[in-house]
């Protein structure tokens, strides 16, 4: 089971002739993931890695039937990749690439909010993997190993350290998803842990947070109602200082959310296990399942 | 990105939002011939800074004949202005404007923002303008109206009803306040803004409303699209560290702790700083260097982390991942080689061949103490800064 991908989901790689495209594509390979093709208009016909390469998104759908798709495109036209592959009704989008400009992703979540067909990882994440099947996206393939634990996280590299950690351990991963790190993003907190929460292989829930905004309120909020597995939780950003603001208006709509303190707080009320040192992640992970 | 009060103006002017006219000041050699040559008997005089708080903090003087108009002119020129939003480092103001006295009847507020939660861009009006809006928004929610930014940058009809509702804008002002409105939507969209604030906007005694002040924040992330805007980037207002951060494309921010972070990755970064805060220390910074850590990015940051004087002690933190530890550790040593780092350094990696990269820090000569893990590493180098006080 895991959610979302699994040895028989079929991968193509948006970007797939750019230099990280390439490099990821064939490290997802060799991983074991199951990649069927790529996209780089103007370069249908040719192929790499043995994958053929396809000028749309539609034409590879068409040819491939795969079922999901990973982003590499330079942030100008991410935007746009992610609406074609939606357009071709390709079921998972994984956008890895970072610097859209949030008016580009504001018609993006707009667009992906109504799909029919399709759901939006990212952008500006590690992708997913789930651990001895499929690998879509950046994070190092060894650190993971297939287990009870789904991981959710805001952020990339510490993400892997979660992981590393829960590896350890012994008690492995069954999925792990970054959702991203920028404000406008396609899947949340809570839609992850949602299918967590429907997942047989997964038995408990690792859930990494960041400051700013509110998705950990809101997460901690639906963990409260509608979660029976433990979750333990870590909120990077206990001791960065407020910063700079940009202005007043920000806050208007998140009012006094935001903050590590209050993130924890929430979510200590909801029952979750909170580490308050990034080495403690596996350790609390392992306490909420007692 | 920020720039700064008359950028911001000369970009709504182009969208029809009106301003007072000014004259901007950006040598004190200038200030006698410009002020000579104005039209104005009496002027408000501002610095230019990055920041708001601007009135309170003595950046801005009323001046109610030439003379005194030359005098805040020399006075504020050059100020260096420090309050909350500055930090201590201070701002210095390397430009003046001046602009004429406008006689005020009443005050609001206009911005522009977007709703992360709804993926919304939104404009924000209240009747309760040149105040702190946060704590309008906290204490008198019912005074603050938000109306959303349609995709193609304009305000539907019927909300633009509500809006001259809320604000009391009748005749003549409904007829500007739809403008504005209108105008401001438009902008907020096409400069792809992060911010816009009109605070205040002012109704004249002659009854027309217009913008007194104005401040706009751009997506960076937009800026390659952006080219007029981008050209008003102004390293002045940013401390040295930060501009030459940026130039390497790292995020830093510096702390007021001693010891050096350098971490891969935000959020790893962010977990650095309480890791070393929980075991005792204070960080120093945070820095960025991205998920590659490429030798050349090492290299800025050692140089970046040791321009700062207080730092004792420097932790790297690298989770490589795919990235070989051989190349990185390589990288550290050239980087540390080069630039003389004489202030104890703690290395914490993981990654492809970590073995074989840890054995070549601990036979480079240059000192690295190597750590285990996470904790282990924070414990480290927290007792290195503390023995070298």
């Amino acid at each position: 089971m895991a959610i979302l991908v699994n040895k028989a989901t079929k991968v193509i790689t948006q970007g797939i002739t750019g230099k990280a495209g390439s490099f990821h594509t064939e490290q997802c390979m060799a991983y074991g993931s199951r990649f069927v093709g790529g996209v780089t208009p103007g370069k249908g016909g040719q192929s790499v890695f043995h994958l053929p390469i396809f000028n749309t998104v539609a034409e590879a759908k068409e040819a491939t039937h795969c079922d999901a798709t990973m982003i590499f495109v330079p942030a100008p036209y991410a935007a746009e990749a992610i609406l074609e592959a939606e357009e071709a009704g390709i079921p998972l989008i994984v956008c890895i690439t970072e610097g859209i400009p949030v008016r580009d992703m504001l018609e993006v979540s707009k667009v992906m909010k109504n799909s029919a067909t399709s759901r939006l990882i990212g952008p500006n994440c590690p992708g997913i993997i789930t651990p001895g099947e499929c690998k879509i996206g950046i994070m190092p393939g060894y650190i993971h190993h297939p287990g009870s634990v789904g991981i959710v996280s805001r952020s990339g590299t510490l993400t892997y350290e979660a992981v590393w950690q829960t590896t350890q351990l012994g008690l492995g991963q069954s999925t792990c998803i970054g959702i991203g790190g920028d404000p406008l993003n396609g899947t949340n907190f809570i839609d992850v842990l949602e299918l967590f929460e429907k997942d047989p292989r997964t038995t408990s829930i690792l859930l990494i947070g960041e400051i700013g905004g509110e998705a950990e309120e809101q997460a901690a909020e639906w963990i409260k109602n509608h979660c029976s597995k433990p979750v333990a939780a870590f909120i990077a950003g206990t001791t960065a200082p407020a910063g700079r603001r940009m202005g007043h208006a920000g806050a208007i709509i998140s009012g006094n959310k935001g903050t590590a303190q209050g993130k924890i707080e929430a979510l200590e009320a909801a029952g979750v296990v909170v580490a308050r040192s990034p080495a403690n992640m596996g350790v609390a992970i392992q306490k909420a399942m007692k | 990105m920020d720039i700064h009060e008359y950028q911001a103006k000369q970009i709504l002017r182009q969208y029809g939002i009106p301003s007072p006219e000014f004259l901007v000041i950006s040598s004190s050699d200038d200030i006698d011939s410009v002020i000579d040559n104005s039209p104005w008997d009496q002027a408000v005089v501002k610095i230019q800074v990055h920041a708001g708080g601007r009135g309170k903090g003595g950046g801005v003087k009323v001046a109610r004949n030439r003379q005194e108009i030359k005098k805040a002119a020399k006075e504020l020129l050059g100020m260096k202005f420090v309050n909350k939003q500055t930090g201590p480092q201070g701002m210095i103001a390397n430009q003046i404007l001046l602009t004429p006295l406008v006689e005020v009847k009443r005050e609001f507020y206009l911005g522009a923002v977007i709703d992360r939660n709804n993926a919304q861009a939104m404009l924000i009006f209240s009747p309760e303008g040149g105040m702190d809006i946060e704590e309008v928004a906290e204490k008198h929610p019912q005074k603050i109206l938000k109306i959303p930014i349609t995709d193609r940058g304009s305000v539907r009809g019927y909300n633009l009803l509500r809006i001259l509702d809320f604000m009391s804008w009748t005749g003549k002002q409904a007829e500007q306040g739809k403008k504005l409105s209108l105008a401001l939507a438009k902008a907020f969209v096409e400069t792809d803004a992060s911010l816009i604030e009109i605070n205040p906007l002012v109704e004249t005694t002659q009854g027309d409303l217009i913008a007194l002040d104005a401040k706009i924040s751009i997506d960076d992330n937009a800026l390659y699209r952006q080219k007029q805007i981008g050209d008003f980037y102004d390293p002045s207002q940013l401390p040295d560290a930060e501009v030459q951060a940026k130039a390497y494309d790292l995020a830093y921010i510096a702390l007021q702790g001693n010891i050096g972070c350098m971490v891969n990755g935000a959020g790893l970064a962010m977990a650095t700083m309480d890791i070393i805060q929980l075991a005792g220390g204070k960080p120093a910074n945070f820095l960025d260097v991205g998920g590659g850590a490429s030798r050349e990015k090492v290299a800025a940051g050692f140089k970046i982390i040791l321009s700062d004087p207080h730092v004792k002690a420097v932790l790297i933190n690298i989770f490589g991942g795919i990235m070989n530890c051989e190349t990185l550790a390589a990288g550290i040593i050239s980087a540390a080689g080069e630039l003389k780092v004489n202030v104890p350094l703690v290395v914490r990696m993981e990654g492809t061949h970590v073995e074989q990269g840890k054995k070549m820090l601990a036979k480079s000569g240059l000192g690295i103490t190597i750590a285990a893990s996470l904790e282990e590493a924070a414990e480290k180098v927290v007792t290195a800064a503390k023995g070298r006080k």
